[in-house]
């Protein structure tokens, strides 16, 4: 089948249908201004773009890199009943025999404890009494104290203001922050080691919360605030995205499942320049929730002069701190809940003593169920039960750093501290809540062992470095196969363009990234593509020398080439591929490209120009080629 | 347009002018190394911190080291960096705490942004270190084992040789150049590899398939033969690659210079160490198992 052009261009066209589909909106993405952009934001279709574009690495967008590490020494002082010098000592020649030899620490710790005589029982007695007991328990704590690090991140995300952080466990005890396109890494580096804080607050009544956004609505209106640019904004994307016919009237009370709601909760300008506020807002049960595609937009209003003005001086809007699906009528979609509060909390989580998910105890209303059980120190606990006392049947909702994580209701008076939360769903969720408890109170030595921050403009210059260069060095191959091959160049040449787009879109599919050594990897590309036309222009040549015709020279060329072709890029995949493997960030960019350039190459200079010869060769006539 | 076509050059009779070559080549790299107490690595490797730093009006590199030095740096090495008004400043490991508003403060009369920050614990250097040298000899593994597979071990030995070769001199002229390692550069080496090896497989492939269809005792001359005809091809390549990296080392940015010399290097005595050294190393080990065997 694939002797004949028909079926050869047909899958060529395929390709070139997928190259357009994957760089079709890194286009368009380019092509927007930051008007654009930030109204494609308050309109919530803005991150389906970003998903979909060509990521940029930190060097070419700006950005910040950090390696977090925990800092046990300091963990394990900590940890200690008392500390003295002996104590010291010992976590120092650990320190140091670790970095030196790479092993476990706590094994290391175990054996330097025991030869300097040191009983870790003295200071550990909490972990348990005999030394295995007590290894284990620190190494326990130390995991600990890398959830809650990660926890106090990712909890801090949105504060970041990217796109898409990345935020990951790396080994046991380290942790990967990526920060792209960040405007101020020394503030990110800071919010990263800031200390967190939890806080309860109790919950207001949802009908004072209803009464309180209705004035919103009213205030916005009149006093002008973002509606204005906010309805315009909507307007000029309706066409697009909002459909402005589903006449829609959100307003509150609405419930979710109910008919009211539209087509994919699509909000349309009217409804907002008639509720500017409540609009956003729906009821769900006893919470009030907003479509997370939305929530850049009630954050704006809410951080508006004219809405802090009119929020009663002693309530606050919270914002949960993860999306909740939940059915409406055309299926399903993530909405985040807004929680009105009071703004003085009535306890601070540096109280808690113990957090612990756990199974509800047999007989309680809780049996077999996970809950988290947690301990509060004497003057904690007095707080809690004046508390809890005046507030029954009310919410209190568990706050780290301004992010609320669950909001139960107080079922009776807690007396000693000793308190029991119940309502989650699985054991995940209660373990979660419980790092999120001790994140408040237990401070998680962290610190930074690597860190790269490339500002903005730097960026911005590299990118239009690398940029010049790629074109300047593609035209000089380009003029340079044009005048030694003539027509035949000219198909290398498309093949060269076609394989650089083919890489490019490869990039976009697979959400890698480029970055400038991965530039660096796409102007090599552009150097070694040509060389598997070279190897076949000149087999045809040597070919044609021997005086065969135009067909048989090309046949046999590409025959004998490809064989040379596969077995020298197999060698520079199999670098490729360990530089990927080994590499961190901007060297797994370069591996990247460099292993689609040759992979891509193989298609375009195989099977692609091998196609158009075939095509040019068909007619009969043909007796000299252009080469 | 043709270029060396129809070459009848004896490249294997001239094998001893070019063993004497790359052995003081090598050689000079390698007295540079050990003079200098190896290769000089960068932060990546040995820890430490590296401040890019921009300027409002162009300022000297002298009056920013004094002042660094009077507000307590220890061992500062300062550079110029591309413009005016940009340098590099290096700072060994445990220089790094607080770094940026350590030097903030030191340099309040001064007027400037940090564009580019790095900070690589001492630990994590230790540990990329490593990573490195088992990235090169898995490598060097993965492709001895490739070439024993498709050819024989005394082409997969002659390639390898090659490379060894390649890396050295680059190394050697880094050292001689006072060049710093850092990972970037390490991409480099690893990509000079898979080119080098690019082109000597391209003249291997040509010598299997002549020695085909000749007699044994003219095992050199088929070597001559091959690399007479593909070496159209192999100059033509390299001036292609040679290209865009010398584009890239002109104009591609401080950042990407150093990546950009390695390539060039590499290239060129890649090219080289395909003709001069992979293919007389096989053909002597080759033809001398072929005249055991054939005894």
């Amino acid at each position: 089948m694939l002797s004949r052009p028909g079926p050869r261009f047909a899958i060529i066209g395929l390709m070139l249908l997928w190259v357009i589909y994957a760089l079709m909106p890194t286009v368009q993405y380019r092509a927007l201004t930051d008007e654009q952009k930030e109204a494609r934001r308050i309109d919530g279709t803005l991150e389906l773009l970003e998903h979909r574009i060509i990521n940029l690495g930190l060097d070419l967008q700006g950005g910040i890199h950090l390696v977090l590490e925990v800092d046990l020494p300091a963990l394990v002082r900590s940890l200690a009943d008392g500390r003295d010098d002996r104590l010291d000592e010992v976590l120092s020649q650990t320190d140091a025999e670790v970095a030196a030899t790479d092993a476990e620490f706590f094994d290391v710790f175990a054996t330097q404890a025991a030869a300097a005589n040191l009983r870790l029982i003295r200071y550990f007695s909490s972990q348990g009494t005999k030394l295995p007991e007590i290894i284990d328990g620190l190494r326990a704590e130390a995991d600990d104290a890398v959830s809650r690090a990660l926890e106090i991140i990712r909890n801090r995300v949105d504060q970041f203001g990217v796109s898409e952080p990345t935020i990951q466990k790396s080994g046991r005890r380290r942790i990967i922050v990526e920060l792209a396109g960040i405007k101020d890494p020394e503030q990110a580096r800071k919010l990263i080691q800031n200390t967190a804080l939890l806080e309860f607050n109790l919950l207001q009544d949802i009908s004072i919360a209803q009464e309180v956004m209705l004035k919103l609505d009213d205030v916005i209106k009149v006093g002008g605030g973002p509606t204005e640019e906010l309805a315009s904004a909507q307007d000029t994307i309706a066409g697009t995205t909002v459909s402005e016919d589903t006449g829609l009237e959100a307003v509150l009370g609405a419930g979710l499942d109910t008919a009211a709601a539209p087509q994919g909760l699509a909000i349309s300008a009217a409804a907002i320049s008639a509720n500017p506020f409540t609009a956003y807002v729906h009821v769900h049960g006893n919470d009030l929730v907003v479509p997370a595609r939305y929530r850049h937009a009630v954050e704006n209003l809410l951080a508006s002069p004219v809405v802090r003005a009119n929020i009663p001086s002693d309530g606050a809007f919270l914002w949960s701190a993860r999306t909740e699906q939940l059915p409406v009528h055309d299926g399903e979609q993530n909405f985040y809940q807004l929680y009105y509060v009071y703004r003085e909390p009535g306890l601070t989580g540096g109280v808690i003593t113990k957090a612990r998910a756990d199974i509800g105890a047999l007989g309680s209303s809780s049996s077999s169920q996970p809950v988290v059980n947690v301990s509060m120190n004497n003057e904690g606990a007095k707080v809690w039960a004046r508390m809890t006392g005046a507030n029954v049947g009310r919410r209190v909702a568990l706050v780290l750093d301004k992010k609320v994580h669950m909001a139960p209701v107080i079922n009776s008076k807690i007396p000693n501290g000793a308190t029991v939360i119940e309502g989650m769903d699985s054991m995940e969720e209660a373990k979660m809540i419980a790092i999120v408890l001790r994140a408040g109170s237990l401070p998680a030595p962290v610190s930074i062992v690597e860190e790269r921050s490339v500002g903005p403009t730097m960026g911005q210059d590299s990118i239009n470095m690398g940029v010049r260069a790629a074109s300047i060095g593609g035209f000089l191959v380009i003029v340079f196969m044009l005048v030694y091959y003539r027509v035949s160049g000219l198909i290398a040449t498309a093949a060269l363009i076609f394989n650089i787009l083919i890489v490019l879109a490869a990039l976009a599919s697979l959400r890698a990234t480029l970055t400038l050594p991965g530039i660096a990897g796409l102007i090599l590309t552009v150097g070694m593509a040509v060389d598997a036309n070279v190897l076949i222009f000149e087999r045809i040549r040597e070919e044609l020398e021997k005086g065969k015709s135009v067909r048989a020279a090309i046949d046999s060329g590409y025959a004998r080439a490809t064989v040379t072709i596969v077995d020298a890029n197999v060698t520079t995949i199999l670098a490729a591929l360990v530089l990927f493997q080994f590499g961190s960030g901007p060297i797994k960019g370069f591996a990247i490209t460099l292993f689609w350039g040759i992979a891509a190459s193989m298609f375009t200079a195989i099977f692609m120009t091998r196609t158009i010869f075939m095509a040019i060769t068909q007619r009969p006539k043909i007796k000299t080629l252009s080469i | 347009m043709r270029l060396l076509a129809h070459t009848n050059i004896d490249f294997l009779g001239k094998r001893k002018i070019a063993g004497i070559l790359s052995f003081s080549m090598i050689l000079m790299g390698l007295v540079s190394l050990v003079l200098k107490g190896g290769p000089l690595l960068g932060i990546d490797f040995t820890g430490g911190t590296l401040a890019q730093l921009q300027f409002a009006v162009p300022t000297n590199v002298a009056e920013i080291r004094l002042v660094l030095l009077e507000n307590g740096f220890s061992r500062p090495t300062i550079q110029r960096f591309g413009s005016d008004n940009e340098m590099l400043i290096r700072m060994p490991a445990e220089e790094t705490v607080q770094f940026s508003d350590r030097l903030k403060s030191a340099l309040t009369d001064y007027e400037f942004t940090i564009r580019r920050l790095e900070t690589v614990g001492p630990k994590i250097g230790e540990e990329l270190k490593g990573k490195a040298l088992w990235s090169v000899f898995y490598a060097l593994l993965g492709i001895l084992l490739y070439i024993t597979i498709r050819f024989d071990r005394y082409y997969a030995l002659g390639a390898v040789a090659a490379l060894a070769h390649d890396v050295l001199i680059t190394l050697g002229i880094f050292s001689l150049l006072n060049l710093e390692i850092d990972l970037a550069i390490l991409a480099a080496f690893l990509t000079i590899v898979g080119y080098s090896l690019n082109d000597t497989i391209v003249v291997f492939d040509r010598i299997r398939e002549n020695a085909k269809t000749q007699r044994r005792a003219e095992f050199y001359a088929t070597v001559n033969r091959s690399i007479n005809q593909t070496l159209g091809r192999t100059v033509i390549t390299s001036l292609t690659t040679l290209m865009v990296v010398t584009t890239l080392f002109l104009i591609g940015g401080e950042v990407i210079k150093y990546f950009a010399f390695a390539m060039i290097v590499g290239v060129i005595v890649g090219t080289y160490s395909s003709i001069y050294v992979a293919s007389p190393l096989m053909a002597a080990l080759e033809s001398r198992a072929q005249e055991r065997s054939g005894k």
